[in-house]
């Protein structure tokens, strides 16, 4: 009996992510046929046997995001009811992870409603990355591993940009003070943070930048940029206050709306995101736009989980 | 309040009564006790049959006693057939333990699993430390602010609180802090503790978030991070005069050496301590939304009068803790000026005397309110931006 096998699906959201974490891995991806019937129904039929299998399926939250996430939920499923040992489901981008909390009255949490639904689905076991809020973890019941782009990051910061020893981390707003700091310390540079000012209701919210950057090169990061507002304001408020370049490093590179005309416009020198989302197009047209490969943390985490090794070493090392 | 109940659980009574009286209804009769081998033992000894039922318990020192306490009870209520069950809980036991971090338990989840299975159809809870932990139920949560009241009291209270600023003790507390800081439309500053940076590599990279003229080079900062640590001894030792302390502060502030402190950990680990921002000759509202040990506050308080120029430190949090010694430490220590808590969390009375600097801010007024809109069915937001 083939006890130690492992299978790696994935669905139409990334398949290029998919392909090098399996050239990682060292394995082909298992054959699955995902299309949707004339009435936009997604049909999904997996074609090779997973019985006793420990099966990974791949599948980012991007694009046609509920598209995405209708797949995976299918994808899983088919793999439950086809015997599968074990079901990973390795979700590099969560999606709904912003809609985490009650922020508002009467606000649905439907990151957890998503959560509920891999679980319903039959998902044993969830990888993901850079989640928006750690507490995203306790919604599920299954175990959940939260990898990091941290390592990632900071590696790209060091070989990539060559005046970063005179870098200063900043934060855009004061929910990524946390993420910021962590990773000024582990560079040894300094910090600062920009506050979203809304002192009345109606007001045009006024951005208040906390420390000093003048005369340094600033890095903005934070773990996901959308339409890229924030950002190109942020970087705008960091040049007036003396900053000679502004960099943005980002997790999750949604960029979605205007956000490439933002920052083809803004005084951001380069805006770096990694490919747990796509960006071939935006590549194009978008010259500042650089990549931070992801694919070797992902292909290492499912190694390691296949095996039962420990995971915590990917918190804080990029694997060679 | 027509067919509705609320009990008290023993973790914190003054609140209860408080909030019972506010209400209108007395609190409804159950027997509380302990058997001799420390089981807990509950009896509701009123019919709660088709009732609404309000379950108020807080945590305390004995955290597991009420936790085990509020579960028996919920369960007790489920099985006399109430209607409907709230657990209201000013203090979410466990709130602290909401993520993982390596292979910890997420308890904060378990405690809502907990509270589910014994039967609760509805939360009531304030100042979440994590407002994600909503999604950590199936059953609707309702997380009040204590932010409203304590805004109220800081304008009625402090004089020449528009001088202000407001301070987040750690960079994880900064989206709590800044949304008083809007509230009372002041500014806004952090303190960063940075632990990598005191090891043997931070010694030989200065910390330049502080004034430029002091970038230039290794054996300078070296200097004024071994005089910093002396200065903090001497302070210590020497009670010097408030106005002494301010005057040695801004004449180094003048210097511009003195925009980081060297501080120990409680496992001897030493950390250097920056503010990001600026509190020059104003007050400071350092803010979190638990306090329980002090240090990190008293390391904060400390940075900012004696090197950073504040005029007084007032430290402001939701829920006091304040476990071991803190109060004695804070009553102790001459750069704090005030504290400010509120009454969600139980103080002995011991403690309350021990420390002439403490405020207890009254909330029951808003756990009551939220209580009776439950009860009739009216909308809780409104709670949310204002204080009574």
């Amino acid at each position: 009996m083939a006890d130690n096998s492992i299978k790696i699906f994935t669905g139409n959201s990334h398949p290029e992510l998919a392909k090098l974490v399996a050239r990682r891995i060292g394995l082909e991806l298992g054959k699955v046929n995902v299309l949707k019937y004339s009435n936009q129904e997604t049909s999904v039929t997996i074609g090779e046997s997973v019985r006793d299998e420990d099966v990974f399926i791949i599948q980012s939250g991007c694009g046609e995001i509920n598209d995405n996430l209708m797949e995976l939920l299918i994808m899983i499923n088919a793999c439950k009811t086809a015997s599968a040992r074990r079901i990973t489901a390795v979700i590099p981008c969560f999606p709904y992870a912003r809609q985490d909390k009650k922020d508002k009255s009467r606000a649905p949490i439907t990151a957890k409603l998503t959560a509920n639904m891999l679980t319903v689905a039959g998902a044993d076991h969830v990888i993901t990355m850079d989640l928006h809020a750690s507490q995203i973890q306790g919604f599920f019941n299954i175990p959940v591993d939260n990898l990091y782009c941290e390592p990632s990051m900071i590696k790209y910061i060091r070989t990539c940009i060559p005046e970063w020893t005179n870098a200063i981390i900043v934060s855009p707003d004061a929910g990524g003070a946390k993420r910021a700091t962590s990773i000024a310390d582990r560079l040894n540079l300094d910090f600062a943070l920009i506050h979203k000012e809304r002192k009345k209701a109606n007001e045009v919210s006024r951005m208040v930048l906390v420390g000093d950057v003048r005369g340094k090169i600033a890095i903005l990061v934070d773990d996901m940029a959308d339409t890229c507002g924030t950002l190109g304001l942020a970087a705008k408020t960091l040049v007036e206050n003396g900053a000679e370049k502004v960099y943005a490093i980002v997790a999750h590179g949604i960029l979605s709306g205007k956000a490439i005309k933002v920052i083809n416009e803004s005084v951001i020198e380069k805006m770096v995101v990694t490919n747990t989302i796509p960006h071939d197009e935006k590549m194009s047209i978008c010259p500042k736009i650089d990549i931070i490969d992801i694919s070797a943390t992902l292909g290492e985490a499912i190694r390691r989980t296949h095996n039962g090794e420990s995971v915590s070493y990917l918190f804080s090392n990029v694997p060679e | 309040m027509r067919n509705t109940q609320v009990f008290a659980g023993s973790s914190h009574p003054e609140l209860t009564s408080l909030v019972s009286r506010r209400l209108g209804i007395p609190v409804a009769d159950a027997n509380l006790k302990k058997f001799s081998n420390r089981e807990t033992s509950v009896e509701i000894c009123t019919s709660v049959r088709n009732q609404d039922i309000f379950i108020i318990q807080s945590g305390s020192a004995a955290i597991n006693d009420n936790l085990i306490e509020l579960s028996i009870m919920i369960q007790a209520c489920r099985m006399g057939s109430a209607k409907r069950i709230t657990a209201v809980l000013p203090y979410f036991p466990y709130c602290k333990q909401s993520k993982r971090k390596g292979r910890t338990c997420i308890t904060a989840k378990l405690v809502a699993n907990m509270l589910a299975v014994a039967g609760v159809d509805h939360i009531i809870t304030m100042d979440l430390h994590a407002s994600q932990m909503q999604g950590f139920f199936q059953r609707p949560v309702d997380n009040l602010y204590a932010e409203p009241t304590i805004a109220k009291w800081i304008t009625q209270n402090v004089p020449n609180w528009q001088n202000g600023v407001v301070v987040s003790k750690n960079a994880g507390g900064a989206k709590r802090v800044t949304s008083l800081a809007d509230a009372l439309r002041l500014d806004f500053a952090l303190i960063h503790k940075d632990r990598s940076r005191s090891g043997p590599q931070g010694l030989n990279r200065p910390y330049s978030g502080m004034p430029s003229s002091q970038s230039d080079g290794t054996v300078r900062s070296l200097v004024t991070r071994v005089s910093n640590v002396e200065n903090d001894e001497t302070e210590e030792g020497v009670e010097e005069s408030g106005e002494d302390a301010m005057s040695v502060s801004l004449s180094s502030l003048n210097e511009m050496s003195a925009a980081v402190s060297v501080v120990a950990d409680t496992d001897g680990e030493e950390s250097t301590i920056t503010l990001v921002g600026d509190v020059v000759g104003k007050v400071v509202f350092l803010t979190d939304d638990i306090i329980d040990g002090c240090q990190s506050f008293l390391d904060a308080a400390n940075h900012m009068v004696k090197k950073c120029g504040a005029e007084k430190v007032y430290i402001i949090a939701t829920h006091g803790v304040l476990s071991g010694d803190s109060v004695n430490q804070i009553a102790a220590c001459d750069s704090v000026y005030k504290l400010v808590v509120t009454n969600t969390f139980p103080l002995p009375e011991e403690k309350k005397l021990a420390c002439p600097k403490l405020t207890v801010i009254d909330i029951s007024n808003t756990l009551a309110e939220a209580i009776r809109r439950t009860h009739n069915g009216e909308s809780v937001s409104y709670l949310f931006h204002n204080a009574d």
